[in-house]
């Protein structure tokens, strides 16, 4: 029974030789897929795991050095001439890629992009040919499957444009399907569809699936297998329950322990566990020590001094690690106790009320005649929310809703059109420019980017000094007295002070970025989805940092983001937007832990879960935001909502139902509370 | 004439003229301008559409094959030629061609002087070495923007995308790289075809073809006014109405700028 698998990968290395220097992309990568089986390859970005996905496809660029053998059904594939590699690519083994949008032809209809695989590679006439597109089609969901072939990619949403990219995969029953990030870019609750495509492709083709995700939540929805790459090694591999319950390599185990748990019942007791450092960089290639070693707890000058070999166990497992035996839950720190701050009441320091925002003015086809062309976006409506001091209340919600608009109107970037916002009681100025001083350095932003957000010319003393000089009125030398104490606030040597952002990873840059809005003593913080970019071990420094910094010096934060796990795990006070609309608003807790809104429902139930023996909730959204150019007539949620009532969602605004009375939890619907608890339990 | 007015007057009258389809009577000959344009444009369009029809298709061949094997051979000749090309004005390749292939060679006339009666289809001789000089810049233009577009739509993700369905190389060039690429080149050839009237100027007054170009020298040299006014109104219509045709031949290729269904 000694079955040959499908693919089988050994020892890959791939070193791109550019005129920079020399890239190790992958060190030494070993694998194999097996019909019926989907791999996962999990790691944090760097790690070379695209790369070792497109070695598979025999797809590299010319400067790159190949080492290893990767044989497919037997075949080394670099070995095969460019005819017998094209008759296997799209044919026997298909790839879907992470960004759809950019990777559909922009200027070919997608019935014929999907068309041209199977002319190219099946024998069928035109007729089947055609029926086979709609077939496909249907196959992977997409509405209206036989008018939906003449359209262009623009025309369609980013989950639509994924569902043909996986249609086009599909359209010669490959036997190995490469499946490379596809649901990152795409908001929770499409990312939700399409894992449930991925899901139930595995009963329906009988082929082998590799997918490649940096998200422990999904892989834990769709792998059976995973290997986990560090540095261009694969470090560990397991079968899916195993590895999330038992993992035996120290970077595994650090990986699991850092990702924020899913959101459900109960208090956050503890806080998240932190691997320090970032991801191995050095482009040596002979390195007799553990890659990992100089982020590993267990390390010790045994693992400095020599590389450590694979050790097999049984059921296919394996694990690159000469302590694997001593990894367990408190390798990386024991409970580190988060002090409960749910029942101290404190002031309030930032008040918003009837906050309302349209992008874009009225304008009629022929100049001042005609119908109306572009109605605005009714991007915020009547937002009103309070801010409690030394908390943070987070804002969630799919892209498109309203959030950073939000985040915008309280720094002052934008003029919103109606509203006030008033700080410790005081009305605030509606702009930045308009804003005293003391308001300006009281309310300070941490942006998503934060290659973007740092001035890439000014070493990164002269951007904290600016703020320093300019608000806390201290002279230069002070300044930098204070910058260099900002530097180590935050993590970071002061002799970073002498570098250009471009010297510093992403991490380390959003580190920066941080002790710039503290520069300020700043009352409240603005973070817009300002750990989103970010490796999750790397996230969670920032999120700790963050917190800390809460601690010592008991500032607010408005924390933005679309990660339900960061959300629960940062806020006091949860805001669920939608459309410009709050849906749901109250205490972390009671916001999460259902019944709560339908719309919060929905992205509860859409959002991975990193524990593979969790069961998946079947409620999902279809379509995406609406544009938000007309005005509702009825509930702004109604043309999606899956728990919908009947027609008095179409025609009335929900009332403002308030579900506790010890509390500020409020929900927007019309369903009462008490039929939620009962339809969602 | 109306010497005595005014010449702000006198441009006033010329204009209004103008747009009701009377261009005036030339300072000399007694010839009215309409006449001499009207003779003289179907010599340049016919000069222009030769070469136009020349280099169009022959830079986009040479844009794609090199800018589909960048910092291979025949990518960096085609790419010092083109840049040579481009970097030589008209008048000097006029006259370089004129010696190595009228003088020396005596292939072709070195003039296009028209006896009277004499058509230029009755002697396509006279054509090719104007030809064969705009075609060199205009080819040039062309190629090196084929090429730089072509690079960079190679790149593109959609054709990591058409590469990996095991397309032929032909279809992924054809079908996926050559309508993107074509996108922004089609504003730089409609671009060129107003240049090429402009270069003609300088082709026609080297070679002494009678065309538009040679008119507007004329017009220069005899002090006529109207003359100019008037060559330079005729160009410059042209050159409007090949950016209207890039525009909408950019809608074609392009669905995303295409509007209303």
């Amino acid at each position: 029974m000694n079955k040959e698998p499908l693919l089988k990968v050994e020892k890959l290395s791939v070193t791109f030789f550019t005129p920079r220097g020399t890239v190790i992309a992958v060190r030494e990568a070993s694998f194999e897929v097996s019909r019926g089986e989907v791999l996962g390859i999990v790691g944090e970005s760097g790690c070379g795991k695209s790369t070792a996905a497109f070695a598979v496809m025999g797809y590299l660029p010319t400067t790159a050095e190949v080492g290893g053998s990767i044989s497919f059904e037997g075949r080394d594939i670099s070995t095969l001439s460019k005819e017998d590699l094209r008759e296997l690519r799209g044919n026997r083994i298909a790839m879907v890629y992470q960004d759809p949008t950019t990777s559909l032809n922009p200027s070919m209809k997608i019935g014929l992009q999907v068309k041209e695989v199977i002319s190219e590679h099946l024998n069928l006439d035109q007729i089947d040919t055609d029926n086979k597109v709609v077939e496909l089609f249907e196959s992977v969901g997409l509405a209206d499957a036989d008018q939906v072939g003449d359209r262009y990619p623009h025309e369609l949403s980013g989950g639509m444009q994924q569902r043909v990219m996986i249609a086009m995969a599909l359209a010669c029953d490959p036997d190995l399907l490469i499946m490379d990030e596809p649901t990152t870019g795409l908001d929770v609750t499409t990312e939700a569809t399409i894992l449930d495509l991925v899901a139930s492709l595995k009963e329906r083709v009988n082929a082998g699936i590799l997918y490649v995700t940096h998200n422990l939540g999904v892989m834990a929805r769709v792998a059976d297998r995973v290997a986990v790459m560090y540095a261009g090694q694969t470090v560990e591999q397991s079968n899916v329950k195993d590895l999330y319950a038992n993992p035996k390599h120290p970077y595994t185990s650090g990986l699991l322990s850092c990702v924020p748990k899913p959101p459900g019942d109960g208090e956050i007791s503890s806080r998240l566990k932190r691997i320090p450092g970032f991801v191995y960089s050095s482009q040596e290639s002979d390195v007799s020590s553990c890659l990992f070693a100089e982020r590993c707890p267990l390390a010790d000058s045994e693992c400095t001094t020599s590389a450590p070999a694979v050790e097999f166990f049984d059921q296919n497992s394996q694990v690159r690690c000469i302590h694997s035996d001593k990894v367990e839950p408190e390798t990386w720190g024991g409970v580190d106790e988060r002090i409960s701050r749910k029942d101290v009441a404190t002031p309030t320091v930032l008040t918003g009320h009837g906050i309302t925002h349209q992008y874009g003015k009225r304008r009629k086809k022929y100049m001042a005649f005609g119908p109306d062309m572009d109605l605005p976006v009714r991007a915020l409506n009547k937002i009103d929310f309070e801010m409690p001091q030394g908390k943070t209340l987070g804002i969630v919600g799919e892209s498109g809703s309203g959030k950073s608009t939000l985040a915008r109107a309280v720094v002052g970037l934008i003029k919103v059109q109606d509203g006030s916002l008033q700080l410790n009681g005081n009305e605030l100025e509606k702009t930045v420019e308009n804003r005293s001083n003391e308001d300006k350095s009281a309310i300070q932003m941490v942006f998503q980017n934060p290659t973007a957000s740092l001035n890439p010319k000014l070493k990164i003393k002269k951007t904290l000094i600016r703020s320093l000089m300019r608000f806390s009125k201290l002279t230069k030398q002070g300044s930098e007295e204070r910058a260099a104490a900002l530097m180590e606030e935050v993590g970071l040597d002061p002799s970073y002070l002498e570098r250009l952002p471009s010297e510093l990873s992403g991490g380390e840059q959003q580190r920066v970025a941080i002790a710039g809005a503290f520069a300020t003593n700043p009352e409240i913080v603005v973070a817009d989805e300002a750990v989103s970019a970010l490796d999750v071990s790397v996230q969670a420094q920032v999120l700790g940092l963050l917190e800390d910094r809460q601690q010592e010096l008991g500032n607010s934060y408005l924390f933005i983001t679309h990660d339900l796990g960061v959300v629960r795990y940062v806020s006091d006070e949860i805001m669920v937007v939608y459309a410009g609309h709050i849906a749901e608003y109250g205490p972390s807790e009671a916001v999460l832990s259902s019944p709560s809104h339908p719309y919060t429902e929905a992205l509860l139930s859409a959002a991975p879960i990193p524990d593979p023996t969790a069961k998946p909730n079947p409620l999902r959204l279809e379509g995406a935001v609406p544009t938000m150019r007309e005005e509702f007539t009825g509930c702004f949620f109604a043309s999606r909502c899956p728990r919908k009532l009947g027609s008095i969602c179409d025609t009335e605004a929900p009332p403002v139902q308030k579900i506790s009375a010890d509390d500020n939890h409020v929900i927007n619907c019309h369903i009462p509370f008490a039929d939620l608890t009962k339809i969602q339990t | 004439m109306g010497l005595d007015r005014h010449p702000v007057e006198r441009y006033a009258v010329w204009i209004k003229n103008a747009v009701q389809g009377d261009l005036g009577m030339a300072a000399r000959g007694g010839a009215s301008i309409n006449s001499m344009v009207k003779s003289r444009l179907p010599n340049s369009a016919l000069l222009a559409a030769v070469a136009f029809i020349i280099a169009v298709p022959t830079s986009l061949l040479g844009g794609v094959l090199a800018g589909t094997r960048p910092d291979t051979k025949l990518d960096r000749i085609l790419s010092i030629g083109s840049l040579l090309a481009i970097s030589i004005p008209e008048f000097i390749i006029g006259v370089i061609l004129m010696m190595v292939f009228a003088t020396k060679l005596g292939w072709f006339p070195s003039s296009s002087i028209l006896l009277p009666g004499e058509t230029i289809l009755g002697s396509p001789k006279i054509l090719v070495l104007p030809t064969l000089t705009i075609t060199g810049a205009l080819f040039a233009y062309i190629l090196r923007m084929a090429r730089a577009n072509v690079i960079e739509v190679m790149e593109s993700n959609y054709v990591r995308t058409a590469i990996l369905k095991g397309l032929s190389m032909r279809r992924v060039v054809f079908k996926h790289v050559l309508p993107n690429a074509m996108i922004p080149t089609i504003t730089v050839i409609a671009n060129n075809v107003g240049w090429m009237f402009g270069g003609i100027i300088v082709v026609e007054f080297v070679f002494a073809y009678p065309g538009i170009g040679s008119l507007l020298i004329m017009a220069i040299d005899t002090r006529d006014m109207r003359m100019l006014q008037s060559t330079a109104l005729v160009i410059a219509a042209i050159y409007a109405f090949a950016n209207l045709a890039a525009d909408l031949l950019y809608g074609l290729l392009n669905p995303r700028v295409r509007v209303g269904q």
